[in-house]
């Protein structure tokens, strides 16, 4: 074994190294622009961890090399200063109320960099600017923070999937979401599925509040250091850790409650009456002119048609007078439940030369908008950092989380609730033994009688934690050891009661998933430093194992004594099992090396050397490398220290990353188990493919970093062209071999785009303002798929979305709608058997499928602005995504022109009545299809939308008042969620893909998709 | 330097360790493993019977499109998914998820039974006929109700070179291997099919558990002929299965249906329990009391075309106002594929065309499901009174479309050889094999 060997060596080098280092003692004092002193500046030697804090006086003391050393003083809101020292015994040392974001410091993949020095394109989202929000996961606060970055949640659904795209999608079968990097370690964010096609978002599981920044790295020369896995970007998300001085003590609370965003208008009960018997002549008309059916005459059709209606709809109205006084139920408000919110933090941390310390607790209760749809998380946070001796760092980290969710079924299922809109509002709520009115005295099967006879419990508690130790072998040499692991176990418990639809036939129908995933990640990683004259250097170099593996087991029982009885075990009948485990590697050295030139010449050079089992026997092995250049233009002597263009960066990269997202051993020809009669047999499975590897993406970037009027407006811009080859694709197969699909590396697809982002401060003092405006451009093109191949199409008849060369990925693709057609009321389509013919048919099956549109957005941005008078402050961060199509599939159902008692938007009432009427709306035939078959342009809507996502109020409360109240500071705040939403939407919300079936292929697709909530919450913030 | 040295050898002793990439999975074996030995090969053999019941074949989906396909003069599908819709309306997209269901799930079925076949030296010489003669069956039948479903009907005396579906008969190893085939012609493709299950019948043993025996091959040889018009064979296939004595018909129509366990009439069924395989019959035909979706409807029109006094009637049963069939309501129940009922009425059916009494007279196997359901027993008998009896014995039972197709009636407005009385070709096959030809009319 690896790993044994592994530590054997670390211990080794544990004793060699403690022999190095010679110190001595420097003190000094830190004062402000007013010669004020200043308490609680972080006092750092640079390239080690050795760090020390000023005193109450700004006195401070430290152990430095006699060698020499930098050291770097910080302070919030200061600029960093870095002081050479040599022989001085006493320092005085100003700070400089800070301006420049240029001299932040970054986390990048395996280390961290001064901004001004960065060649790579990365984006920083600061903790603060996700503190608070109402949301459950991370993603959905960094929703229009960084540019480039498309952040979407496919529906209102709490802890559900949410989408992440780094500029734009590199691949069809393979994930494109991000790698996700917490405190160093590689965490599991596949979405689990529960064994009932609910998806559950691991990333809901982490407390932002705990974040202390995360960073995305975009380009070549930032993510080609996470090889195989650097191709969809990478987010560094780095959690809060102690700082040495005396303890801070916060604690907030938050409580409030959401609303669905939107709300569409159905029929009511005299409309939907009045609908369905005209529906009925129409159709019988329909039928007799067809010649379908055998009637004799027209009026035996439409009094055959008509009865049939008033017999059903009789049915549906429960003995209620549907003709004269419809019942009108309302049942698009029962899909919604009173949507409570609540929170709290406790965060202590501090420490002292020996220690750093950083704890905290918390919890968050968000119910769902969405009937019987709520999550509760338990948080406790512990980041220790130890410094045990001069030349020794360790610590730990450590997150226990306990993460419960009350899902609900995904869209594709009848029991999901936003799908009783189809109930029809003639029937009453409950019925006239008082029971809850159900199939088949009402159309469909309720999903009431569902939520209120069933529940869907699943509990993760996740640990992920790691430990590290640094030494510092020489001066500028450090070496690193890091163990960590994110493991999470999943228990989904859920009972179908005897009334619901699964239940019913079989006397309740109960199941249990348990499932352990475990990942484990240790890493050893070298590390140097050295400056000389205007000379820096920095080397890093690093191996690193992961090893991942999936446990689970499910059982499914029917036929329980009674309700409350719901256990398995009181299962009369075990019926379904399963039991399963799955399991991934990885094996990788790395290095990088920065050099810079007087600060102004700055070169980056990675590779990383990646192995995966996931990929066939001929080709395990990838080389992936990086190299990147820039150019600090401003700092050159001819820049004359020019204040109104104040910094200038130039810089370019180039490099090679991978996707290695796909399931394992596709690279194998396999056998699967199958049984027959409960006899254990076997069946094909898959066709080999000993050469299948990871996707590669080549990304070549151009970007400039500017500063003006002293800095006090920065910006970035950026070009990108990303080109991904030997797509992970599941290729169709001609079923006449057996087989449906296999996994191969084939096709293209590039991004090319641009991004550019501006950070302001408009005003400074008693009043400031604080804006950031983002926005970004991307170009997806499908070049290449099979051979021969010119479409993916996996769309059937309720998507549009396709897989085309020369077209972005997902372009919705099939017959185009031309309305209806004056004189019959036919829905018509363009034949488009030429180019330029307008020529309509009214056989849906002549019209050519011709390119409908584009999924997705051409432009996605954001504008950030914190503002602040005195003691109040107001966020205001506006999110917009424009110029694409939403598929509205769910219409056809809901405005389907009575193909079934579906009941209908309002807008399903322009049909079209009599010869002459211009419409859109075809003429409702009963029963009979009339345009309203979902794969068509008919139902394609504007998707562009720009929205408040956050606006926030505080008031700070004077501090004499504070510590009356023995209290270190007060806030009270107001915090709103997707208040205001600017759309032209046809649908429920524009931020929307169905989670039943979502993919690659499949997106901003709306099937009864939950909308978004609207969330408010008020909070109060104590430092105590 | 010694450092140094220590810590390159860290860093580079996992190198050696580059075997930890070698993983196999826990749920799957490799083809070769798979293939290699008497054991492996009779469990790909389960693995066939296993894709035999797929929901998109004899699982039920394949029975319920024949009835649905004509069945618009008897019942009304009232189901919200569009495909069975588009198939009792005779409006099929290209794109219908069901007939491309049907399409991929009976290649791999074929593809089975090709590895199978391939194989076959390694099975212990005592049951490599038994082996042999299931894998050829399964692909023989299966071919037969492609090329009914694919194909116009196959009309005796011609030379039928109407397009049936592509015949494939070795196994596929790579992606390639079997990816680009033509249609072959109807005639082509019932020539395979007999072939293949003429010679299962001389290799299948008279019993064989739950699974194909000789007489179930000769109760497909008995559809089979039935359907190109040879009375002769058809006739005499029947006759073989009946005279065999491994079956015989229950007392009553009702206790045929909603099994756990096949039932002495059945001739060959397919095994659903709780735990394995899944009776979509039930979840079209049957109501949601019964673990159904309730999507389809028998109209009264129908139900009037049993005699009052005919006990099969009272399988039908009424929720919600409409009449549904009884004959699936058992969600764990046993599918009958062939019952020894339907090789009576053909038989009789047989023996009447021609002017025989093969095994006996067709009065006499039409006397036997009628006296059954309760009604007295005639003395003579046309041929539409048999035609009827059978409509009404197997009613609903999957064979609906492929009468009316060879009885040259209609249904509907739709003509027994319209262009949309078979199935379009699926478009994702179009797509990917330039070789194949859609059918007129779509």
């Amino acid at each position: 074994m690896p790993t044994m060997k592994y530590w054997l060596l670390v211990a080794c080098l544990l004793q060699a190294v403690i022999v190095f280092g010679q110190t001595r003692q420097l003190r000094g004092v830190v004062v402000d622009e007013q010669e004020e002193p200043l308490a609680g500046v972080t006092v750092l030697i640079k390239g080690t961890s050795i760090a020390t804090a000023t005193d109450a006086d700004g006195r401070f003391e430290i152990a430095v090399p006699v060698a020499g050393a930098t050291l770097v003083f910080s302070y919030v809101g200061f600029q960093t200063r870095e002081i050479s020292v040599t022989t001085e015994q006493q320092l005085r040392v100003q700070l400089f109320i800070e301006k420049k974001l240029m001299d932040e410091v970054v986390v990048i993949g395996y280390g961290t960099q001064i901004r001004s020095q960065l060649t790579g394109s990365i984006s920083s989202v600061e903790g603060e600017m996700l503190e608070r929000l109402p949301v459950v996961s991370v993603e959905q606060g960094l929703q229009g923070k960084a540019a480039g970055v498309f952040i979407e949640a496919n529906n209102g659904k709490v802890g559900g999937d949410i989408r992440v795209r780094i500029r734009g999608a590199t691949s069809m079968d393979a994930s494109n979401q991000p790698l996700f990097i917490l405190d160093g370690i590689p965490i599991n964010t596949y979405y689990i599925n529960d064994g009932v096609d609910i998806t559950l978002n691991p990333l809901a599981d982490l407390d932002f509040n705990d974040i202390e920044s995360v960073e995305i790295l975009k380009d070549a020369s930032a993510s080609a250091i996470y090889g195989a896995r650097g191709a969809n970007g990478v987010v560094i998300i780095t959690t809060k850790r102690g700082k040495s001085g005396k303890p801070q003590v916060t604690f907030d609370f938050q409580q409030g409650w959401s609303k669905p965003t939107r709300l569409r208008e159905f029929l009511n009960g005299r409309q939907y009456v009045d609908y369905f018997l005209d529906a009925a002549v129409r159709g019988g008309k329909y039928a007799y002119r067809m010649g379908l059916g055998n009637f004799d005459s027209e009026q035996e059709a439409i009094d055959k048609y008509t009865q049939r209606v008033l017999n059903d709809l009789a049915q549906f109205a429960n003995g209620t007078d549907f003709l004269n006084n419809p019942v009108s139920t309302d049942w698009q408000s029962l899909a919604f439940q009173k949507a409570p919110f609540s929170s709290a933090d406790l965060d202590i941390s501090g420490g002292s030369d020996r220690i750093a310390y950083y704890l905290s607790a918390g919890y968050a209760f968000q119910n769902g908008i969405l009937l019987d749809n709520n999550a509760k998380r338990y948080n406790i946070n512990t980041n220790l950092d130890l410094y045990p001796g001069k030349n020794i760092n360790t610590g730990l980290s450590l997150h226990l989380i306990r993460n419960a969710n009350n899902t609900v079924p995904n869209d594709y299922q009848f029991t999901t609730p936003m799908q009783i809109v189809a109930q029809a509002p003639i029937t009453p709520l409950y019925d006239s033994t008082g029971e809850l009115t159900n199939y088949p005295n009402a159309t469909y099967q309720s999903p009431l009688v569902d939520a209120y006879n069933s529940f869907n419990l699943s509990v993760t508690w996740r640990s992920i934690g790691g430990v590290y130790a640094e030494y510092f072998l020489l001066p500028g040499l450090k070496l690193r050891g890091e163990a960590a692991a994110d493991i999470s176990n999943l228990n989904t418990n859920a009972y179908y009661g005897k009334k619901s639809d699964l239940g019913k036939p079989v006397g309740g129908y109960g199941y249990v998933y348990n499932s352990t995933l475990e990942n484990y990640d240790v890493k050893l990683l070298l590390d140097y430093t050295r400056t000389w004259n205007e000379h820096t250097l920095s080397l890093m170099a690093a191996n690193e194992y992961q090893r991942y593996k999936l446990q689970y087991s499910e059982a499914d029982g029917t036929g329980f004594p009674n309700d409350n009885l719901n256990n398995l075990s009181s299962a009369s009948q075990i019926v379904y099992y399963v039991g399963n485990s799955d399991e991934y590697r990885f094996l990788s050295y790395l290095g990088r090396a920065h050099y810079s030139l007087s600060g102004k010449y700055l070169f980056t050079l990675t590779g990383r050397y990646d192995g995966s089992s996931k990929f066939g026997e001929n080709r395990r092995f990838g080389f992936f490398p990086s190299a990147a250049a820039g150019w600090v233009i401003s700092r050159e002597p001819f820049w004359n220290n020019n204040q109104t263009l104040s910094f200038l960066k130039l810089r370019t990269s180039y490099g090679i990353t991978g996707n290695a997202e796909i399931a394992t051993y596709q690279y194998a020809g396999l056998f699967t188990v199958s049984t027959y009669a409960d006899k254990p047999g076997l069946s094909p499975y898959t066709l080999p493919n000993p050469d299948l590897s990871w996707e590669q993406t080549s990304q070549y970037d151009l970007g400039l970093d500017f500063g003006l009027l002293s800095d006090r407006i920065n910006g970035q811009l950026d070009y990108y062209f990303k080109d991904t080859r030997d797509l992970l694709l599941a290729v169709p197969v001609s079923a006449t071999t057996g087989f449906t699909y296999q996994t191969q590396n084939i096709g293209r697809v590039t991004n090319t785009g641009i991004e550019a982002s501006v950070y302001a401060d408009l005003f400074t003092g008693k009043f400031s303002w604080n804006a950031g405006l983002n926005v970004a451009r991307n170009w997806n093109k499908v070049v290449e798929i099979a051979p021969g191949q010119d479409i993916i199409d996996y769309s059937g008849s309720d998507g549009l979305n396709v897989m085309k060369v020369g077209y972005p990925m997902g372009i919705y693709y099939g017959p185009e709608y031309a309305g209806v057609d004056p004189a019959t009321g036919d829905a018509l389509w363009y034949v488009n058997a030429e180019e330029g013919s307008r020529e309509t048919t009214n056989d849906y099956n002549a019209a050519h499928w011709v390119i409908l549109g584009d999924p997705n957005p051409k432009v996605i941005g954001g504008f950030n602005n914190t503002l602040t008078y005195g003691a109040w402050s107001l966020t205001l961060n506006f999110q917009g995504v424009f110029g694409h199509l939403i598929h509205l599939s769910g219409d056809h159902w809901m405005n389907g022109g009575a193909a079934t008692y579906d009941n209908q938007i309002v807008e399903a009432l322009n049909y079209w009545k009599q010869p002459g009427d211009i419409t859109d709306v075809p003429e409702p035939r009963l029963f009979f299809d009339n345009g309203n078959q979902a794969r068509s342009s008919r139902y394609l809507s504007d998707g562009s939308y720009l929205r408040l996502k956050n606006f926030s109020l505080g008031y700070d409360v004077p501090e004499k008042w504070c510590r009356k109240a023995h209290l270190n500071g007060l806030r009270l705040y107001m915090s709103a969620y997707n208040l205001l939403t600017l759309t032209r939407y046809e649908g429920w919300d524009p931020e929307v893909s169905a989670d039943g079936g979502v993919s690659n292929y499949f997106f901003s697709f709306d099937f009864y998709s939950a909308p978004q909530p609207r969330t408010i919450v008020f909070g109060v913030n104590m430092k105590l | 330097m010694k450092t140094f040295a220590i810590i390159l050898f860290a860093f580079f002793g996992l190198a050696a360790c580059s075997d930890v990439l070698e993983l196999t999975p826990t749920d799957a074996i490799s083809t070769e493993v798979a293939l290699e030995t008497d054991e492996g090969v009779k469990q790909v053999l389960i693995g066939a019977y296993n894709a035999l019941s797929a929901s998109s074949l004899f699982g039920g989906e394949l029975m319920r499109n024949a009835e649905l396909f004509g069945g618009l003069d008897e019942i009304v599908w009232l189901g919200t998914f569009e495909a069975p819709r588009e198939i009792y309306n005779h409006q099929i997209l290209v794109t219908n998820v069901d007939v491309e269901g049907f399409w991929v799930e009976a290649y791999n079925l074929i593809n089975i039974c090709n590895n199978i076949l391939a194989h076959i030296d390694v099975v212990k010489e005592a049951d490599r006929n038994r082996v042999r003669g299931e894998a050829l069956l399964l692909r023989g039948w299966i071919l037969f109700e492609l090329t009914r479903f694919f194909g116009q009907q196959y009309v005796a005396g011609t030379n039928n070179t109407q397009l049936g579906v592509p015949i494939i008969t070795s196994p596929s190893a790579a992606s390639t291997d079997n990816a680009f085939p033509a249609r072959n012609t109807v005639e082509e493709c019932y020539a395979q099919a007999l072939a293949d299950v003429t010679e299962a019948e001389a290799l299948l043993p008279a019993t064989n558990e739950v699974f194909a025996t000789k007489y179930t091959a000769a109760a497909v040889l008995a559809r089979i002929y039935l359907q190109m018009e040879n009375y002769e064979a058809a006739r005499d296939a029947a006759h073989r299965v009946i005279s065999s004595g491994k079956y015989s018909l229950l007392p009553t129509y009702a206790e045929i249906f909603n099994t756990d366990g096949l039932t002495k009439e059945c001739v060959f069924g397919i095994v659903v329990t709780a735990t394995d395989g899944i009776n979509a019959m039930n979840t079209y035909f049957s109501t949601l009391a019964y673990g159904g979706r309730g999507d389809i409807e028998i109209k009264q029109s129908f139900l009037d075309l049993y005699d009052p006094a005919d006990t099969r009637k009272a399988l039908y049963f009424k929720t919600a106002n409409r009449w549904r069939t009884g004959k699936f309501n058992n969600q764990f129940g046993d599918i009958n594929i062939i019952r020894l009922a339907e090789m009576y009425l053909i038989r009789a059916e047989c023996n009447l065309r021609l002017g025989t009494a093969v095994g006996a007279s067709p009065v006499d196997d039409y006397n036997k499901t009628r006296v059954r359901a309760g009604l007295p027993a005639v003395t003579t008998v046309t041929l539409d009174d048999i035609l009827l009896e059978r409509r009404l014995e197997l009613a609903h039972e999957g064979l609906r479309v492929h009468d009316i197709k060879r009885l040259r009636q209609s249904v509907g407005s739709f003509a027994w050889n319209d262009p949309m009385m078979v199935y379009p070709i699926p478009q994702r096959e179009i797509t990917i094999n330039p070789n194949l030809i859609q059918n007129p009319g779509y």
